[in-house]
């Protein structure tokens, strides 16, 4: 994108040089925390100042000039619809936790951070589990980033991190030790359902093949 | 009695104190434990994102001579010589913009948390456009992090020599990268675009799981490089303290990492494009240039923070 007019345009909007500016991107940085029951999710969002009132008209949607608390409400609900967020392949259904929004003044200028967090809860076992995080929010314009914070609970290993060129898809790859092993455990109780239903098949039938003799016996 | 750093800091900091009247001490000084404050750092120019404490530019030819005494008595030579590099930078950006008012040596600010002692713990902060030092005091240790350093230009020229406040950071990251076989790039080198810090301004307290190539893959020499590279950070503050903060940093080195983000070729003697993070227990180190409309190798920002000490957490914790 060619900066020289965008810079010229901004010093006109704001009479500040553009040299001090987030430009034409949409930073969008994720930091995803993991517990053994829970993920949660931070974006921070940044609109550069060249694209800001792209970025705002998809907020103040009626254009007063006002962000209301329903505008706040639609456009992180928005956020959330653009990302997704997958557990061993299986998506998840995250559940908004807060969202706060600067004043359009800040937006302006470029340094109006809307931050928006999230969390899903996670089925607990798993010894070795893949979270897979896509954002598609405003992907002509966006910059994004994700990471991973250390977690806290010790029992719980980043073994990798796998993103893609504009980071807007990533998989984390983690091990967890104090749960089930999901496919052991499930092939165990599996295997356990089925010896405990041919178990009973097996003396169902031969209950019946007795009353059967039973009977004939008494004829 | 030999002096030593945190008594130099004292006596540097009642010498300030003395050249103040009532109200700009009110202004100067705050509580220790004054939260807000202590976060109150920015990359952003102070039209942007105000600061607190006194602007040099209000400050009288004597009161500005303390208080840059007072900020040099923290540092070491080369620390100091860099935050005035970076403070010309910002004069340099406002001649560049044509006398841009928000630009400029007097925009910095300097404040005080606590009462400034040789035993009990205080905090001296100062910063303003690409500059937020934090220096905790705690008896004779002293802890830097979080601080943020920056460039804008990274590389201008004064009474005839050319500066570059953050060259070395530049020359001894890419001097390392390319001190590495083939092998060890494909895992220092990342796969993905960074546009920014990660961990900048306003992310106090997280620690990111750490990516790139570990220092145990890395051959002596390299490891020495990559220590020479941390002491780009680790050593802006005085000696005494840079010294045990190496020695931390020396004993972790099995734990640390370097990752590098974007171009790999650099012209000599102008600084690179690349992000690149060096990352152990106790340090992130952030090098982070900024795509604002211009060459992003002439617009850089920096982070250093140790997620286990920030503002001297463990020194003052009780």
């Amino acid at each position: 994108m060619k900066s020289g007019p965008i810079m010229a345009a901004i010093f006109l909007l704001t009479g500040y040089p553009a040299c001090a500016h987030r430009l034409d991107e949409y930073l969008q940085g994720a930091l995803i925390s993991i517990e053994k029951n829970r993920v949660h999710v931070e974006i921070t969002l940044t609109p550069g100042i060249a694209v800001y009132r792209y970025v705002l008209a998809g907020i103040d949607t009626d254009a007063d000039g006002v962000i209301s608390q329903a505008e706040q409400r639609a456009y992180a609900g928005r956020v959330l619809r653009d990302a997704y967020l997958a557990i061993d392949g299986h998506p998840l259904t995250p559940r908004m936790v807060s969202a706060r929004f600067p004043t359009i003044e800040d937006m302006k200028e470029g340094i109006g951070q809307i931050k928006i967090e999230f969390d899903a809860g996670l089925p607990r076992e798993g010894q070795h589990r893949r979270l897979t995080f896509e954002n598609h929010h405003q992907d002509r314009i966006a910059a994004y980033q994700v990471n991973c914070l250390v977690p806290r609970d010790p029992d719980i290993r980043v073994i990798a991190q796998n993103r893609n060129y504009s980071q807007s898809v990533y998989e984390l790859d983690y091990s967890q030790a104090g749960v089930a092993s999901e496919p052991l455990a499930k092939g165990m109780l599996g295997a356990a359902a089925l010896l405990l239903f041919a178990r009973v098949l097996w003396i169902w039938r031969k209950r019946d093949y007795r009353v059967a003799a039973a009977s004939r016996a008494f004829r | 009695m030999a002096q030593t750093a945190t008594s130099r800091m004292v006596g540097a900091a009642n010498s300030f104190l003395a050249t103040l009247d009532q109200k700009q001490r009110q202004r100067l000084l705050f509580a220790f434990d004054d939260e807000k404050q202590r976060a109150r750092w920015s990359n952003l120019p102070v039209a942007m994102v105000p600061r607190s404490g006194l602007g040099m530019g209000e400050l009288n030819a004597s009161q500005r001579s303390a208080a840059m005494a007072l900020v040099a008595s923290a540092l070491s030579k080369t620390g100091f010589e860099k935050v005035q590099q970076i403070m010309d930078g910002d004069e340099t950006l406002k001649r560049n913009e044509g006398g841009n008012p928000m630009f400029g040596k007097d925009l910095y600010f300097i404040s005080i948390l606590g009462t400034p002692s040789e035993r009990e713990p205080w905090m001296l902060q100062f910063g303003g456009h690409h500059l937020a030092l934090n220096i905790t005091i705690s008896g004779d240790r002293g802890v830097l992090t979080p601080t943020l350093t920056g460039a804008q230009p990274s590389l201008y020229t004064i009474n005839g020599k050319t500066v570059r406040p953050l060259g070395r950071e530049s020359d001894k990251a890419v001097a390392l990268l390319n001190a590495l076989d083939d092998g060890q790039k494909k895992r220092a080198i990342l796969s993905y675009r960074l546009a920014d810090l990660v961990l900048g301004p306003g992310q106090d307290g997280k620690t990111i799981a750490p990516e790139g190539l570990k220092a145990p893959a890395m051959n002596e020499r390299q490891r020495a490089m990559l220590l020479d590279l941390i002491s780009e950070w680790s050593g802006i503050i005085h000696e005494s303290a840079a010294a045990a903060r190496m020695a931390e940093l020396k004993a972790d080195i099995n734990e640390t990492w370097f990752a590098w983000s974007g171009p790999i070729n650099v012209t000599p003697g102008t600084n690179i494009a690349a992000y690149y993070r060096v990352q152990g227990p106790h340090l992130v180190i952030e090098y982070a240039p900024q795509r604002m409309g211009g060459d992003p190798a002439m617009h850089v920002h920096t982070m250093y923070r140790d997620p286990t000490n920030d503002y001297g957490g463990k020194l003052t914790a009780k």
